[in-house]
């Protein structure tokens, strides 16, 4: 009667690419400040952490937890119900939309571990967060290519959730706006890799 | 005389809905003209397997043989195709049949398609043209979405779209893409028109549109080269109108 289903999958299809997409956009700028220097990425850490957390909580409660929380939950509802099929069908379009499964189901682990550990443990038991902070964490070569896969699934994900998104919404209707979108977002997704690795390896020199 | 050229058939075979599927492989002479559902056929007249055992001869459904009614759906070598026009001169061999899951399978490679009629049932896929008023001339066909709408009556609700379809099946209440995009062939019609809010609330259900993922196999699997993700898109597009017009108009 309310088409509760019908709301539900728009909502997270805008959340996804506002609130998710917003926030990783936020977070790769922001890391990428270091390959300015450290020191600047520092200054950036300064700036967030100087927002009184009586408008930062809400912020982060509203704008990221929340729609996180929602986007994970019913989108891993979504893709238990998909018979991914890319042996088969092995289309373009089709191995994205499997990677797109299959980027979501390594994120939800990795997050939750990201998310715990740097935020409730480290920033959450007080300590200051700093390039020091970060380039000790990743001595440890596995953290370092752990954090480099779940970096580039988010930007994946979220690049290929931008074509779909205009697929979803009746943006790109004909097939040749659909090509162009989507190439765009993988020109979009190849950069902001690129970046990433960049940024990434700082910490290793 | 030169020995007889054979292509081997690998059928997932089932005895009934509840049983276990297993797969048996037949030896068909060859000729080039072969497709397989004559294939089919050389194995219904001496259903023996390859080892010799002499078995049920293989169910299938076929009727047309010409591409156009949809019956003879099944997968072959992993790919949901319409059995009479899959020429085995240009298929891999061992020709690997199976059918098609997304569906219920009532006896070796045939399925029970009535979900495809519920469907439609569900998505008003009809125009209502009887009713207490004076039935007038038929309304004038804009040529150019005439044409649009030629091209999506050409679906023959073989079940290809659904199979292909990662979100279609037993796991999952999407419709799948040929029903819902019945419904868009019904809207463009000048007197279908009037039931275009019915078709989209409708498309608005759980199981509708919105189940749909965009992995656009779908189009890349219609026989019938129904434009099928570009209709999607549209109804994404008039769904999320009548979607607002629902919210402010009430």
């Amino acid at each position: 009667m309310y088409n509760v289903t019908f709301y539900l999958r728009r909502l997270h299809s805008l959340c996804g690419l506002v609130c998710l997409g917003g926030f990783l956009l936020e977070h790769i700028l922001t890391n990428a400040r270091v390959l300015i220097s450290p020191a600047s990425f520092n200054s950036a850490v300064d700036l967030l952490a100087s927002i009184p957390p009586q408008i930062m909580i809400p912020l982060e409660l509203g704008l990221v937890a929340t729609p996180f929380l929602f986007h994970a939950i019913y989108g891993a509802y979504i893709g238990w119900q998909a018979k991914n099929n890319p042996q088969n069908y092995s289309y373009i379009n089709n191995i994205q939309f499997w990677l797109q499964r299959m980027t979501a189901w390594y994120l939800l682990v990795f997050l939750a571990w990201h998310v715990f550990y740097l935020r409730f443990l480290v920033k959450g038991g007080g300590t200051h967060i700093s390039f020091q902070l970060l380039q000790s964490y990743f001595q440890n070569p596995v953290y370092w290519v752990l954090y480099l896969i779940g970096m580039w699934a988010a930007i994946f994900h979220f690049c290929n959730g931008i074509t779909t998104f205009c697929m979803t919404w009746g943006i790109a209707k004909g097939p040749r706006i659909q090509k162009v979108i989507n190439a765009g977002s993988m020109a979009l997704c190849a950069l902001l890799c690129l970046l990433s690795l960049a940024f990434m390896a700082i910490y290793l020199v | 005389m030169a020995e007889q050229k054979t292509v081997t058939f690998v059928i997932e075979r089932q005895d009934g809905p509840d049983q276990k599927p297993y797969t048996q492989e037949f030896d068909v002479p060859y000729n080039p003209a072969l497709n397989v559902v004559a294939a089919l056929m050389e194995i219904q007249k001496n259903p023996v397997t390859r080892d010799g055992k002499r078995v049920a001869p293989v169910v299938w459904e076929c009727n047309c043989l010409e591409k156009v009614c949809g019956a003879c759906m099944m997968v072959i070598n992993g790919k949901a195709q319409q059995a009479c026009c899959a020429l085995v001169a240009q298929l891999k061999q061992p020709v690997h049949l199976a059918p098609a899951r997304t569906f219920p399978v009532i006896r070796d490679l045939l399925i029970d398609r009535t979900v495809m009629f519920e469907s439609l049932k569900r998505i008003h896929g009809w125009i209502n043209v009887d009713g207490s008023w004076k039935v007038h001339e038929a309304p004038r066909q804009n040529p150019y979405t005439a044409q649009t709408a030629y091209e999506i009556s050409h679906c023959m609700t073989c079940g290809c779209c659904l199979e292909a379809c990662p979100n279609v099946g037993p796991q999952s209440d999407f419709i799948g893409p040929a029903p819902v995009v019945q419904a868009y062939l019904f809207n463009i019609n000048p007197m279908g028109n009037y039931d275009a809010p019915t078709r989209l609330n409708a498309l608005m259900e759980k199981g509708g549109i919105t189940s749909c993922g965009n992995s656009q196999n779908c189009v890349q699997a219609c026989p019938k080269n129904i434009k099928l993700t570009t209709y999607l898109a549209q109804l994404n597009r008039d769904v999320n109108m009548q979607a607002l017009r629902n919210i402010f108009d009430n």
